[in-house]
């Protein structure tokens, strides 16, 4: 069919007609091959500028369009938007930047035109090779797989789930309330945690929307953002569950650092020496000690010292919540033991917003010591045990206690492994989940539709894991909209299934594993649902069978070939 | 009118980073090389080593490659390789009897507006310097 | 034009008002537009960004903030479900979730954005030079102004309070300037009335005021300057080109950096200038690598996966940490002395060519006017109050009325995102 390509080139008020000499311009790209008119306009972004060239378009019966004008920027949408109210396929055309990298650069009136001509006829040599793309859609299902019933977990399936959206939240123990449900109080509110447990569970239970899977785990995830194909076992029944999700929440929370790693505190060998853990098991009400704070020998503790960052130097990293619930222990110990003498061995104090401070300076006045030790060990003989701490400065002291609790580094659980593999998520060097983008996505895993919240993704208190769960449900909610299809980018990769040697190249330079191998084929196959438009997997072809759409190496070369001549 | 010949350089702008230093440099009125022309692509990552070499073949005297600021590229990881297929096209213009320094690689961040004047007025300078491709005669258009 | 912007749809997926711009605004009006829910999204000042954009580099990775969110600022601007009200700010609102009247003063800018091309030739001919407040006093602007290069959107306003003819007297120079006829200085602040069905709260933060600290020496010597004034002289765009240069045009040769300015006298930490100083110590130490730079503090505040590597980074980049309370700044002479106290009852001074005092970060000055008007409590600080400390910081007393990044306490970026993302979970859930 006979091109018929339209120029068009704005004055921008002054801004370009002032140092480009349009009609040189115009004089100059008239004549080229398959030019059916090139005219100029004052202003072709305003409402009488896009209406006239719509007219244009139809008058002309255009079948490409290339303006000259301002940044694409600022602009490119605006005109596609013409070409598709004009019936023109918006890819097929090309704006040229004539404003901010040529007039307005450019001091010189002749060198500023050239330049001018040149970009105008590289676009017009290469708008003839642009192909016609369509926005793509595809199914996709709203429902939601949720791994983990700890808080994080249980949050985020409360406000997934809704009656055109199922959430099926699996834990692999007999009951939901992961770590949460032994805090017998949390700060700053002092209020149970097994009470907000129960009391979410109840709101799950009646929810229709959720089902609970407990004593299983999840076997196997294939597919992507929209279609992922979960294999479910319910260990108990021996059952198997197979079922359809759009995407996918990883909650599966912490352990703690093994403090036997560490003979200095003499945890494992000492006899009361705890982890924070071993302690909020003794406050449980129904619990070994019925609740009570207890030594090994029955009788209460008259003196506990409280040893922070515990695995802080082996780890790397600092646990964030330590310091706080070592406040809350504090208050729990007063509260049973009003005479009990307690001291706290930390390097820095961590009370980060606008209510920490004060939960802090409100706790030290029932009566609290800290003690700032750069160093501390823990001894012990049968008159009972001897903190040793050294200051930064080098002095050097010691402090006698019937209890120490050590505040071990959170890490990661102990199925973080199984799922980086299972979802092909990355850990990063201290074993947490990575996020897309450390500031801008930090609930979205590297991998589209799989999102990692709560203690998974990173050491954080209880608001900060709900508040997770809530921005997982937000990203989703905005996705996955029940009803609606998943829009895709038009320009994305393709792969010629006659030119691919089947190298892999590509696959191991896509940056969002949007490539995958055929094996029936023997070719790479591009997912457009996950590719993101970048051409890396073009340019490292050796074939030329990755082709990106829009950017494709014959409409890059005759660019380059309009400026060069 | 610059002094001596006139150079033509093509210049391979990331869209997300380079081409809006290039936008901010316009937005600014600064100086920016008229010989100097600019191709749109996505991701420095996009710029095959073909394409590169075949503008130094067909008449470009000096090519630029810009893009993110390593670990600021938008597509996560197309810059590296930008790195990398750059590294390997200028020792491979080496043994084609090509002048390397003809090809820069330059990362410019959105918000470097100035930083692009800089880095083209100063490639366009030194392409000036060392005059025509010597193999424009052979090859052109 | 005063009256009604269109109410598009009621209840289920009504409308949202999403006060403040910053990266917690941006974040939750982009992903409720793409969710095809329609945004008004209100900014006090002309441009949008909040502080984050006057950051040249955020810590942990030491990314380009302006490059970071430049994508999604562009998005915002284009987005057809997004619009945005600048110079603009809420005076009343009324009803409750899923039903609210907003009644919003939108200040006249005398430049009319339809015209108006962004070419800022009307800069040149104003003959009023004051204080650029975006610069944090460093620079100056002209009373028609945009506040830093690449700031968006590219329309330039009117200051009216310094602007001649505003104060009586005759001057069209802007006017004469624009080739669009952009320049109106006949427009009119607009009250308009908009229903939504959700508010976001996304104020985001002020520094605290260290002159109000006289042993700092803030405003009192040339030396002391404040956290954001360095941000600004780091940044490329801004007053210096990213040039540290001291007022006597000479760069620092030894720095000083003292944390915690105004903890004590506001009751709490904020959680994230242990983390500036850092980063402010790395990104000098790229400019000029023989600098000396000191930080005073009295506990290290890096909490979380990253953060405590980034911190030895520094350390081993040659930076040094002397734990202490800094008692007194004063000047001798060309140079700055620093006098301080360990944490374990030493003295000791420092001599330093520049001190950079790191302020707490507050509220905005106007959040008790939008607490009142939105019926929302405060801590006594002015933060607004979450419906369940401990639970979740983005609910509050109010349905359908939500807080999101430094309006509710002081924290990182990461964390503000969060928050705008839980907004926007809360509110997409609810229309069921």
């Amino acid at each position: 069919m006979a091109k018929k390509i339209g120029v068009y080139v704005c004055e921008c008020g002054t801004n370009i007609a002032d140092k480009v000499g349009i009609d040189k311009v115009l004089a100059a790209v008239s004549p080229l091959k398959d030019v059916e008119v090139a005219e100029r306009y004052k202003l072709l972004c305003s409402g009488d500028g896009q209406k006239y060239l719509k007219q244009s378009i139809e008058e002309h019966n255009l079948t490409h369009l290339v303006v000259a004008a301002c940044s694409p920027k600022q602009h490119e949408l605006t005109f596609m938007n013409v070409c598709e109210q004009a019936g023109l396929n918006p890819y097929l055309f090309q704006l040229v930047n004539i404003r901010e990298q040529c007039a307005w650069v450019t001091p010189d009136g002749e060198d500023a035109t050239n330049k001018a001509i040149r970009q105008i006829r590289a676009a017009i040599s290469r708008v003839r090779y642009h192909a016609a793309l369509e926005k793509k859609e595809v199914e996709c299902s709203p429902d939601v797989l949720v791994i983990g019933g700890g808080i994080a977990g249980i949050k985020a399936s409360q406000v997934l789930a809704a009656p055109d959206r199922k959430v099926y939240l699996v834990e692999k123990t007999s009951s939901l309330g992961g770590k949460v449900r032994i805090f017998s109080k949390l700060f700053t509110n002092m209020e149970s945690g097994f009470n907000l447990i129960e009391q979410e569970l109840q709101s799950l239970v009646e929810n229709e929307n959720i089902e609970v899977l407990t004593e299983s785990e999840v076997e196997e995830i294939l597919g992507f953002l929209g279609n992922f194909e979960v294999k479910v076992v319910k260990k108990a029944e021996d059952k198997e569950l197979n079922f359809n999700v759009g995407a996918v929440v990883l909650a599966t929370g912490f352990e703690l650092f093994d403090a036997k790693g560490l003979p200095q505190y003499g945890y494992g060998r000492l006899d009361d020496v705890y982890t924070s853990l071993e302690f909020e098991e003794m406050n449980i009400s129904d619990g070994p000690t019925k609740g009570k704070i207890l030594l090994k020998n029955g009788k209460p503790p008259e003196s506990v010292a409280i040893i922070h960052c515990v695995g802080r130097e082996e780890k790397g990293y600092c646990s964030k919540v330590c310091c706080l619930y070592s406040l809350k222990f504090d208050r729990m110990l007063k509260s049973q033991l009003p005479g009990v003498k307690i001291s706290h061995f930390y390097s820095d104090l961590c009370v980060p917003g606008k209510s920490y401070q004060k939960f802090y300076e409100d706790t030290k006045k029932i009566g609290v010591t800290f003690v700032r030790s750069a160093k501390t060990e823990v001894s012990g003989n049968e008159k009972g045990l001897t903190i040793k701490y050294k200051t930064e400065a080098g002095s050097k002291g010691d402090s006698a206690a019937d209890m120490v609790i050590l505040l071990p580094a959170m890490e990661n659980s102990g199925d973080a492994q199984k799922f980086a593999e299972m979802l092909k998520i990355p850990l990063d060097e201290k074993n947490f989940f990575v996020e897309e983008h450390r500031l801008l996505s930090p609930v979205a895993s590297a991998v589209e539709g799989i999102f990692v919240i709560g203690c998974a993704q990173g050491p954080q208190n209880i608001s900060e894991s709900i508040v997770q769960s809530e921005a997982a449900a937000g990203k989703i909610l905005s996705i996955l909209v029940p009803g609606k299809k998943l829009e895709l980018e038009a320009k994305t990769s393709e792969i010629s299934e006659s030119f691919c040697t089947g190298c892999k190249t590509c696959i191991d330079v896509c940056p969002y594993g949007a490539i995958t191998f055929d094996e029936a084929r023997k070719i790479s196959v591009v997912n457009e649902v996950l590719c993101h438009g970048c051409g890396n997997c073009a340019a490292a072809c050796p074939s030329g069978a990755a082709k990106l759409k829009h950017f494709t190496f014959p409409q890059i070369y005759q660019e380059l070939a309009g400026v060069l001549r | 009118m610059e002094e001596g010949f006139t150079p033509k350089i093509v210049g391979f702008l990331c869209n997300w980073c380079s081409y809006n230093a290039a936008d901010l440099a316009g937005a600014a009125k600064l100086e920016v090389p008229s010989s100097l022309s600019v191709i749109r692509v996505m991701c420095s990552g996009r710029v095959d080593p073909v394409l590169a070499a075949t503008a130094l073949l067909r008449g470009a005297d000096g090519v630029l490659i810009a893009g993110c600021h390593p670990g600021d590229c938008h597509y996560r990881e197309g810059n590296y390789y930008a790195r990398r297929r750059f590294a390997l096209l200028k020792e491979t213009l080496e043994t084609l009897g090509l002048d390397s320094n003809r090809l820069m690689l330059a990362w410019i961040s959105a918000s470097e507006g100035r930083r692009f004047g800089e880095v083209t007025n100063e490639f366009a300078k030194q392409i000036r310097e060392m005059g025509p491709n010597p193999m424009k005669q052979k090859t052109s258009l | 034009m005063n009256g009604e912007i269109e109410m598009d749809n009621k209840g289920r997926n009504s409308p949202v008002l999403v006060i403040g711009a910053g990266i917690a605004g941006t974040e939750a009006s982009l992903l409720l537009a793409n969710a095809g829910r329609k945004v008004y999204l209100v900014e006090k000042a002309s441009y949008i960004g909040g502080n984050v954009i006057k950051f040249e580099e955020v810590f942990p990775n030491m990314e380009c903030a302006t490059c970071m969110i430049a994508p999604k600022q562009q998005e915002l601007l284009q987005n057809e479900n997004i619009k945005l009200l600048r110079l603009s700010q809420v005076e009343a609102v009324s009803g409750s979730l899923g039903d609210f009247t907003v009644k919003v003063r939108k200040k006249a800018s005398y430049v009319n954005s339809e015209n108006c091309l962004g070419c800022s030739e009307c800069f040149d001919p104003c003959p009023v030079e004051v204080d650029n407040e975006f610069e944090e006093g460093l620079s100056k602007r002209k009373a028609i102004y945009i506040p830093c290069a690449g700031a968006l959107p590219n329309v330039p306003v009117i200051d009216i309070e310094n602007c001649l003819r505003f104060k009586g007297q005759e001057c069209q120079l802007c006017q004469e300037a624009c080739m669009l006829e952009a320049i109106d200085y006949t427009q009119q602040d607009e009250e308009l009335e908009i229903k939504v069905g959700a508010i976001i709260i996304a104020t985001g933060f002020k520094s605290f005021d260290p002159a109000g600290i006289s042993q700092y020496g803030y405003k009192k010597f040339d030396n002391v300057y404040s956290a954001m004034e360095v941000e600004r002289l780091l940044a490329s765009n801004g007053p210096t080109q990213g040039e540290v240069i001291l007022k006597n045009g000479e760069p620092p040769k030894s720095v000083a950096i003292i944390h915690c300015v105004g903890r004590e006298e506001k009751g709490y930490c904020s959680s994230v200038c242990c983390m500036a100083s850092l980063k402010v110590s790395r990104f000098m130490k790229n400019k000029l690598p023989d600098v000396r730079i000191t930080q005073f503090y009295p506990d290290l505040c890096i909490p979380g996966k990253t953060y405590q590597k980034f911190y030895k980074e520094v350390k081993e980049s040659g930076v040094e940490f002397i734990r202490a309370e800094v008692t007194e700044v004063s000047e001798s002479g060309k140079e700055t002395v620093v006098k301080y106290k360990s944490d374990e009852g030493k003295e000791g001074t420092l001599t330093v060519d520049m001190v950079i005092l790191n302020p707490a970060l507050e509220p905005q000055a106007d959040s008790s006017e939008l607490a009142n008007i939105l019926n929302i409590p405060q801590s006594k600080d002015g933060f607004f109050s979450e419906k369940e400390p401990d639970l979740t910081s983005v609910a509050t007393i109010q349905d359908g009325i939500f807080i999101a990044g430094c309006a509710q306490s002081p924290k990182d970026i990461t964390e503000t995102v969060a928050e705008a993302e839980a907004t926007v979970g809360r509110i997409l859930s609810l229309s069921r």
